[in-house]
């Protein structure tokens, strides 16, 4: 017997995973559809289902001197209009699916997807986000690249959610994000792609790029990126090539009913080319 | 089975049934409207547009669960108002039905729209329509009536 | 109702409310998922596993009171849907020809007891090799004007070129379905449909019953495009079997994926080109084939491989053609009528291949193709005449004038620039291909004056977004010098209404508005009588004669015609293309009401533009893959641009007010406008649509033009 959890409170909902496992259902805009039935028929859930989209506590944004933290269930239209709110998630957020989408959509929803092909992971492993879980005994905060995993595979205990979005506020010269869809709005990425950096007097101090629907999650090589901080502007220009080269081997995307391996490829390149070439 | 209390076109309502069932076919099968319409069952096409919080949202993709306390407005509750007489008559000067299946969700998104920003520019105008899909008129009488809505009701939003 | 004080227009084009806009603002409107009947139970459909080969076995589980299954042997007449061919069954007997064929229903009170049935039904087959590459031809058609074949004798140099087309889904937003219960023997459907009697014939004969045993009703119908022309006729039989066999009401309504996995789509095409040219780098003639994919059944195929070929030398005239075309059978899901019916596939070629010629020879394109614009008396393809004024010229100069097309050309000649800009010129044939409206649809009409002084309109048009509810009475009320509050035109019932035919093919207006234009002239100079009815029938103007078996005479009566201007940018990055503008010019005869010619036309228009780019549909091993609103991309609000049409009237004789066909026309010239555009964009020749961005990096990679 599948059971249904609708709990009042956050304490609440934490004593009930404490005993059992449920399935975390927020906005439910991914969930419904992935779980449809036919039309008329309740939703066909596999295992126990909780809804937590009504709790009090994973609203809001609230910020301190240095960081931003967003709630888990905050409707991802609040966070677009929310002037705490990063640009480039922002700009991540207006090109989501659609407004009906984004006022019941939630980012705690999106991370726990962990869609290969979710827009709002882009710009979170850019800002080095950091996700706060909760168990009734435990708090835990992890790297956005610790806590995805893989397609569809978080670091989530049966006992857990997730309560936080942790941003450090950071400023860039210049961030941009491109999703690259089927078509302008209300759709899935074919691709997507961001690009940060901060220079002064032309010396890089920061530089970050991170692709999503490329891999199995988004791909983000601090490793590559660190190549060349302390370096000018136009030595970075001069090495596009090079950059291009140590990223390919992680852009291995798929072929499938959206679009193949070779245009995704090839798109992310030039994409990259050009936040490069056109600083 | 659990007792859902909501409010439903201004009236408190409350219904004793299966909260995993979607708010579109609560609306249809207990509540007996047919305004909000199954269009795709993805959150797609907007044909199931309702107003949550006076928000536009897919009631196919929204559990009853999601529902305690909201206040719903399908086009049946937003009909009775004055906005409505406003958005109706842009909508028939403008020529921009052709079906009506979209329609009321267009009329939904509309509201929705209007209520954060009363007088959108046409850019804003398509991204407030950009999760409702047409197939006869090409959006482009759909653009002109909201912006004659805007115009023609003035002070209402 | 709004009241309008509208008693006689001086102009009838001028736009008034339309009668249904406030129903269906307001979500009053019922369409078939609307309707509810007591004790209704609920049929879905157990649809084959395989692509090909045959059932060996079926293993039912023991069905709970009040469930049934309905198969082939429960239908009581003919196991064939009554299209052209008899080669679709209502529910198969035993041969599977395509993946997701109807096998049987499964009917009961609870919608979730009847999956679950479903899901525990066991089907062996017989597995066959499927049959996906195009070599089985059921239909092949050739035919000659002028020397044919023999002027590529006389060539200087032959051009030749390939096309290619995909499938386009109608998605139309509201799904299929229908709803029928028994009222005493009769039984008695209400379905989204586009022809009542088609529907109604189709059920005769799968019932074996007399005629007055069936009844079909159309309810608010949610957009169709040709997507519910035939198809519907397939779920009606299964249902009126269904009710008949189990004696309650039943609802069979289709989701949005299973009605984009199973029902008709628009005809993928692969067209060849050839032109034979002469020492002054003149036509000669063509060499034109066309193939298309008809799926598992033939259906309206051999239909739409007519207009297509009918179309091949579009807007131009071509005096020495040698045109040929099949129809192939495969096993996948069969493909039917769509907004345009094999126009808008041979209109992508025929366009691109005019500007390819040009490009060939290093002539300007334009101008080219300006010099072969068919004109007033020319011999269209089949040896039949344009009879009617044609005024493209006028039509393509204001086109270009509103778009400020030259100047733009020459300024997006620029190798930095990503900017394109494409015209396209088009036509329609307007009414049913051939001598069909004569010999087989006999349209009739009836119009009733009742006591009250209300007028009935009695067709069996269905409005299906395109405004017949409107524009049907104001030809009415504009006759007879009446307010158009008292013509009523209620939605069809076979009980009711004479087969005026199917609404298709752009014949409404035409041929349909045409019947009750004459029937209300009469109905005038009877007025003074208190109630009585008018009956028309269609006669076929003396003058059009048409032989179908050798493509010979006058293909169609009237002829609307097109100029499409598309702008388009094409991202250097992601090759994506965006919409700018358009701007449109139409010559409809004479628009019955501005406001929904001008919806048709954006409409359409969006349709044409997105078959041509945007809209992927393909099938890997008979599975199509794109199969919801999430993968199956239509344009959004957001993909639009700014729209500018401007309507010319060019009165036709024999349509109401003058007015010709409209609802297709606006289709047609979008794909190779858009196509123009691309190419003038990215300097790349374009021969496939849709152009999607991993075809046109694709095409980055070829030398520019």
């Amino acid at each position: 017997m599948v059971k249904t959890s609708i709990p009042k409170n956050l304490a609440e909902a934490l004593s009930v995973l404490s005993k059992e496992k449920y399935r975390l259902v927020a906005g439910g805009t991914d969930m419904l559809v992935q779980n449809r039935n036919r039309a008329t028929l309740p939703i066909k859930y596999k295992d126990n289902v909780m809804y937590i989209a009504n709790l009090e506590e994973l609203f809001g944004i609230t910020e301190d001197e240095e960081t931003i933290y967003i709630g888990a269930c905050e409707p991802l239209e609040a966070i677009l209009e929310n002037d705490l709110t990063p640009k480039l998630l922002k700009e991540t957020i207006l090109e989501m699916a659609s407004p009906a989408i984004r006022h019941t959509g939630t980012l705690g929803g999106n991370i726990g997807n962990a869609s290969p092909a979710g827009d709002s992971l882009v710009p979170l492993y850019l800002l080095n986000a950091v996700i706060e879980v909760k168990s009734e005994t435990e708090t835990r905060r992890l790297r956005i690249q610790d806590f995805i995993q893989g397609v569809r595979k978080i670091d989530l205990a049966d006992n857990e959610l997730i309560t936080k979005i942790i941003i450090s506020k950071t400023e860039f010269t210049k961030a941009y994000f491109k999703k690259v869809g089927p078509r302008l709005s209300d759709a899935i990425s074919k691709l997507s792609f961001a690009g940060a950096i901060t220079f002064d007097n032309d010396i890089i101090l920061d530089l970050r790029f991170a692709f999503g629907a490329v891999n199995i999650t988004v791909v983000r090589r601090p490793e590559i990126e660190c190549l060349y901080i302390r370096k000018t502007k136009e030595e970075l220009k001069a090495s596009v090539n090079e950059i291009v080269e140590a990223y390919s081997k992680f852009i291995r995307p798929i072929d499938d009913q959206r679009s193949n391996k070779e245009y995704r490829k090839k798109v992310s390149i030039n994409l990259l080319k050009s936040f490069i070439e056109e600083l | 089975m659990t007792k859902i209390k909501f409010r439903l076109n201004g009236k408190p309502v409350a219904i004793e049934t299966d909260v995993n069932r979607r708010l579109l076919d609560v609306l249809r099968e207990d509540f007996e409207l047919i305004g909000p319409k199954e269009g795709c069952g993805e959150g797609e096409c907007g044909a199931c547009a309702v107003l949550m919080e006076h928000e536009i949202v897919n009631s196919c993709s929204v559990p009853l669960a999601n529902c305690i306390g909201k206040d719903i407005v399908t086009i049946e509750g937003l009909s009775t108002t004055s906005r409505y007489t406003v958005i109706r008559k842009a909508f028939e000067d403008e020529g921009a039905v052709q079906c009506g299946f979209c329609t009321p969700g267009m009329i939904i998104a509309t509201e929705s729209m209007l209520s954060k920003n009363p007088h959108p520019t046409d850019e804003e105008i398509k991204i407030g329509l950009s999760g409702n899909l047409c197939r006869c008129t090409g959006y482009n009488m759909i653009i002109k009536a909201i912006k004659k809505a805007a115009k023609d009701g003035d002070g209402l939003w | 109702m709004i009241s309008q004080e509208v008693e006689f227009m001086k102009d009838i084009s001028k736009s008034i409310y339309k009668t249904d806009s406030e129903d269906k603002i307001s979500g009053q409107a019922k369409y078939v998922a609307d309707i509810k009947i007591d004790g209704m139970l609920h049929a879905v459909t157990l649809r084959s596993t395989i692509a090909c080969g045959e059932i060996k076995n079926i293993k039912i589980p023991e069905l709970p009171e009040g469930y049934h299954t309905v198969s082939s042997k429960d239908v009581q007449g003919k196991n064939v849907v009554k299209i052209i061919f008899d080669d679709m069954p209502v529910f198969t007997e035993k041969k599977i020809t395509y993946l997701h064929e109807p096998i049987m229903f499964v009917v009961g009170p609870d919608k979730g007891k009847v999956m679950d049935i479903l899901s525990e039904i066991v089907v062996e087959y017989i597995v066959e090799e499927p049959v996906f590459e195009w070599k089985n031809s059921a239909i092949n058609y050739h035919f000659e004007k002028g020397e044919g074949l023999k002027v590529f004798s006389k060539a200087e140099r032959v051009i030749s070129y390939d096309y290619e087309t995909g499938y386009q889904e109608q998605a139309y937003m509201e799904p299929q379905g229908f709803v029928g219960y028994l009222d005493g023997e009769k039984v008695t459907l209400y379905g989204s449909i586009q022809c009542p009697y088609y529907v109604k014939n189709a059920v005769i004969q799968a019932l074996g019953v007399a005629d007055d045993k069936v009844r079909v009703i159309q309810p608010t119908v949610g957009g169709a495009f040709g997507g519910k022309e035939e198809f519907p006729s397939l779920m009606a039989c299964q249902l009126a079997v269904a009710i008949k066999k189990i004696k309650k009401p039943i609802q069979l309504l289709y989701e949005r994926e299973e009605d984009m996995l199973v029902t008709t789509k628009r005809h993928p095409s692969r067209i060849h080109f050839e032109v034979a040219i002469d020492k002054n780098n003149e036509i000669l003639g063509f060499k034109t084939h066309a193939d298309i994919d008809a799926g598992a059944n033939i259906g309206l195929s051999g239909v739409v491989l007519s207009r297509a070929l009918i179309a091949c030398t579009g807007a131009y005239t071509i005096d020495n053609l040698d045109i040929s075309g099949d129809v192939f059978l495969t096993n996948t899901v069969p493909n039917g009528a769509f907004r345009g019916f094999g126009a808008p596939q041979m209109f992508f070629a025929i366009e691109m291949f005019m500007e390819h010629i040009a490009n060939e020879l290093g002539l300007d394109s334009l101008e080219f193709r300006l010099k072969y614009l068919a004109k007033q008396g020319d011999k269209t393809s089949t040896n039949g005449i344009f009879r009617d004024p044609i005024i493209m010229d006028e039509m393509i100069v204001k086109g270009m004038e509103i778009s400020d097309y030259k100047n733009k050309r020459k300024l997006y000649e620029s190798p930095e620039s990503n900017r394109g800009i494409g015209m396209s010129f088009f036509f329609h044939g307007c009414g049913f291909t051939g001598s069909g409206e004569a010999k087989i649809i006999k349209a009739r009409v009836k119009l009733k004056k009742d006591k009250s002084g209300d007028v009935y309109i009695l067709v069996a048009a269905v409005d299906m977004g395109q405004g017949i509810r409107t524009t049907l009475r104001k030809v009415v009320a504009q006759i007879l010098e009446i307010p158009i509050e008292r013509v009523i035109f209620n939605f069809p019932d076979t009980d009711f209404v004479p087969d005026s035919g199917p609404t298709v093919a752009s014949r409404t207006m035409m041929i349909v508005g045409g019947l009750i234009s004459r029937a209300s002239k009469e109905m005038k100079k009877r007025w003074g009588e208190t109630e009585f009815i008018v009956e028309k029938q269609y006669v076929q103007p003396d003058y059009i004669k048409y032989d179908d078996d050798t493509f010979q005479g006058d293909a169609y009566p009237a002829y609307s015609w097109g100029v499409n201007v598309v702008e388009v940018e094409v991202d250097k990055d992601t090759y994506q293309v965006k919409l700018l503008n358009t701007w449109s010019v139409y010559d409809v005869g004479k628009s019955i009401d501005d406001r929904i010619v001008y919806g048709q036309a954006d409409g359409g228009l969006i349709q044409g533009i997105a078959y041509g780019y945007l809209e992927v549909m393909n099938h890997e091993k008979g599975v199509i893959k794109q199969k919801n609103m999430t993968d199956y991309i239509i344009p959004t609000a957001k993909d639009t641009g700014n729209m500018e049409t401007v309507i010319y009237e060019n009165p036709y004789a024999f349509g109401p007010y003058g007015a010709k066909g409209v609802g297709e026309l606006t289709l047609i010239g979008g794909a190779p406008a858009v196509a123009f555009a691309i190419e003038d964009a990215i300097k790349r020749k374009v021969f496939k649509i849709p152009a999607t961005p991993e075809y046109i990096m694709e095409l980055m990679k070829n030398d520019k033009n």
